[in-house]
């Protein structure tokens, strides 16, 4: 017989067996990790020209297929003099800018003046996405982290496996496939921005969107561009796709409007 | 009667599914290039293509991966790109630190062994990559080690990594050791001896089989960047490579 | 004076006021009481020798261990609390066979004597968070005697952490004596059999009993043979070679 009242009540361990202590010990919820992404920003791109670096990408953040917000701002400034685009899971972007929100802050503690160089930002998040991958719980996005350092242009990408590159032209997700070769066509080794004018990158730019806007169906004819020159960064806000021609959607048949 | 006996073959292999896919996010990645190192009498170099892929997308046509990384010793871990920058930085720091503590230079086949524990250090999660390090031994003759993901090595003389080996090391075998072939001097009687070749013989090499490796396979090209270690440091030469 | 230092002499964590940390101190003294132990550096290798106290004709001599091999290629004599020193030379031992494993190569002296003093400062919290896991300073003085890249080497290390390197050098009891000894006797071109010598000469000096084969011993670090301790025959032989050149030296004096 069971003589302490903390037992009484509970099955007799000589019929049921003892109570499995890792019943009562257990964590309460189980750990989670990112397996997918949920709600999606699409392709950024980014590109040198002779005194910056010039970056795009659209408001649009999807629910898989659904268009969910539109009004998503996915350039981040950090410091006078860097941009931080990104692509992929937009709860890991918000994750992200407070990181690089919370690292300004830390470096602005001491007041001397001194500010992180896009290098500085670009070898801080490379570290946090690979850690992040490692512990097999990544941060779901690819990014791009363009600026001006000494004079020069910077521009370089890390994604959710921590794997880093450079190239005076930067696309991630479809803007890889769509717009790296339009970008390349101008700028196609390292110094070759040195022959492009901002005017002309801008205009390159607004090509490149407007593509990415005929063929990636998960994006928007509303972006954003940050310009980034030795005088600081520049973001233009709710730039529109202009001069589209949809005629040939008239001669689409089998789905979409007209059925026969 | 098990379950399985007891219903119809339809219910098994039906369409709708039966066995959930699992879905497991893949922490790594094929970054493809391809690395050759070559040791001689008194020198060594390490060659990495500079393409930087994944899948058939060309990430960048220059993001080098073979490094110094102090005491004379080059480095190049070619395969998952992540992985390879980590383990490049780490060796580097960890020489740092072999200075700090024991205040004198890293021999070769110390850093070798450093390599490994490295290496192995991450057995049940692999640095993914083929590392091969270039130097000068105690006696300064040029030296190669190479390794496995998980930290198996040896000195060679010769050793191709990463996308292109299998298309590169046959040519070394046959360039380099003189594998299979017989001396003509003597008629065909005697095994060709091993030589040392020239610094110049060895960069004509290097090139010839980077622009084989580049016509014949889709992720090397771009560039070609070699690193030649001798005994008055390291000096790195570029030339470039067709970027079709 | 003793009141003064009782208020400052129990915990190694406070300074007195004149800036001295006494258990530290204290654990020098507890050296001083130990029995003498003298290392000589040559160019041919380094001797080391230590007296040992048999304190009854029942004491089996030859358990009493004061010279230790840390490596093929390190060695150390001890003085103080013998006791201590195993742990301090564990320590040792692991760390010259790790890096052996990392890296391929023997372990620098220095780099052996660098890590046994890191571990004597191991009484106190570490700068980087490492716990404290002594309750007090070690009370022991090791002699390091190895060769490496740069030679044969002789190495003094003490409880507080400090090390330094020496031609020659003697610890405990009889060291006051003893390197007044060596400093007159040592000079760079000694040979190891001379050094070998000077050893057994000076610790017969110091020594409160009669020096014999069974109360020293001797060991060496050479190149080619590493690390040695003098087998009994050998310190036997080194015994009746001291007594004649004594005999040889006092007959030079009466001429």
């Amino acid at each position: 017989m069971e003589q302490r009242p903390v037992n009484w009540g509970r099955p007799r361990d000589d019929i049921y067996g003892a109570y499995d202590h890792n019943i009562h010990n257990a964590a309460k919820m189980p750990t989670v990790h990112t397996q997918q992404p949920i709600v999606t920003g699409t392709s950024v791109i980014a590109v040198k020209f002779d005194k910056g670096v010039m970056m795009a990408a659209d408001n649009l953040a999807s629910y898989g297929s659904l268009a969910r917000f539109t009004d998503q701002e996915r350039l981040i400034p950090v410091g006078k003099d860097t941009v931080v685009g990104v692509s992929g899971d937009i709860s890991d972007l918000q994750y992200v800018e407070r990181l690089l929100e919370q690292l300004e802050i830390e470096e602005n503690y001491d007041n001397d003046g001194h500010e992180l160089k896009s290098s500085n930002i670009f070898e801080y998040l490379s570290r946090v996405f690979y850690q992040r991958r490692s512990k097999m719980d990544p941060l779901w996005n690819a990014v791009i982290v363009a600026g001006v350092e000494d004079g020069k242009p910077f521009l370089s990408y890390v994604d959710l496996l921590g794997v880093t590159y450079s190239s005076p032209t930067l696309a991630t997700g479809f803007g890889a496939y769509l717009a790296v070769p339009l970008l390349r066509q101008v700028v196609d080794k390292e110094g070759d921005e040195d022959n492009l004018t901002e005017e002309d990158a801008r205009k390159l730019i607004d090509k490149c969107m407007k593509v990415l806007f005929y063929r990636d169906a998960r994006s928007i004819d509303k972006y954003s561009v940050a310009t980034i020159t030795s005088e600081g960064a520049k973001l233009e806000k709710n730039v529109k796709c202009v001069e589209m021609n949809w005629r040939f959607a008239e001669d689409i048949k089998g789905y979409g409007r007209t059925v026969a | 009667m098990s379950l399985q006996e007891a219903l119809p073959d339809s219910a098994l292999h039906s369409t709708a599914s039966s066995v959930p896919i699992e879905h497991r996010f893949n922490p790594y990645s094929d970054n493809g290039g391809t690395i050759l190192g070559i040791a001689g009498k008194d020198f060594a170099v390490l060659a990495g293509d500079t393409r930087n892929t994944t899948g058939y997308s060309i990430n960048s046509r220059y993001e080098p991966k073979v490094f110094h990384v102090g005491d004379n010793v080059v480095v190049s871990a070619n395969g998952f790109a992540a992985d390879g920058n980590v383990l490049v930085k780490r060796l580097g720091q960890q020489i740092q630190w072999y200075h700090y503590n024991h205040n004198k230079e890293l021999k070769l086949s110390s850093c070798a062994r450093l390599v490994q524990h490295m290496l192995y250090g991450k057995r049940f999660f692999p640095y993914y990559v083929h590392t091969i390090l270039a130097g000068l031994d105690e006696d300064g003759k040029g030296a190669i080690y190479s390794f496995d993901p998980v930290g198996s090595y040896e000195r060679e003389q010769c050793r191709a990594g990463g996308a292109a080996a299998s298309l590169i090391m046959p040519f070394l075998d046959n360039q380099v050791n003189f594998k299979n072939q017989m001396d003509p001097a003597t008629n065909g009687t005697e095994p060709h001896p091993i030589t040392y070749l020239s610094l110049e013989e060895v960069l004509q090499l290097v090139k010839d089989a980077f622009s084989s490796a580049t016509e014949r396979h889709i992720q090397v090209g771009d560039g070609l960047e070699i690193l030649i270690v001798t005994k008055d440091g390291v000096r790195t030469e570029y030339s470039p490579l067709k970027r079709d | 004076m003793f009141l003064t230092r009782s208020e400052y002499d129990r915990g190694v964590n406070t300074f007195s006021p004149e800036g001295r940390l006494f258990q530290v101190e204290y654990s020098l003294e507890a050296i001083k009481l130990g029995s003498t132990a003298i290392g000589v550096q040559t160019s041919e290798g380094v001797i080391l020798g230590v007296e040992k106290r048999v304190t009854s004709s029942l004491l089996e001599a030859s358990s009493i261990e004061k010279i230790i091999e840390i490596d093929r290629h390190v060695g150390c004599a001890m003085s103080g609390l013998t006791a201590d020193a195993r742990t301090m030379i564990d320590h040792a031992r692991v760390e010259s066979v790790n890096h052996d494993l990392y890296f391929d190569e023997p372990i620098k002296v220095e780099s052996v004597t660098q890590a046994v003093c890191d571990l004597a400062l191991r009484f106190g919290e570490g700068a980087s968070g490492e716990k404290r896991i002594m309750s007090r300073p070690f009370g022991v003085a090791l002699l390091i005697a190895g060769i490496d890249e740069n030679g044969p080497q002789l190495y003094h290390a003490e409880p507080s952490g400090t090390f330094y390197r020496y031609d020659a050098k003697a610890i405990g009891s009889g060291s006051e004596g003893a390197q007044a000894e060596l400093q007159n006797e040592y000079h760079k071109s000694l040979t190891l059999k001379e050094a070998e010598l000077l050893v057994l000469k000076t610790l017969k000096q110091v020594m409160e009993e009669k020096l014999d084969s069974k109360n020293v011993q001797l060991a060496s670090v050479t190149a080619d043979k590493g690390f040695r301790i003098f087998s009994e025959d050998e310190m036997k032989v080194l015994v009746d070679d001291l007594e004649a050149s004594m005999v040889d030296e006092e007959m030079e004096l009466q001429q």
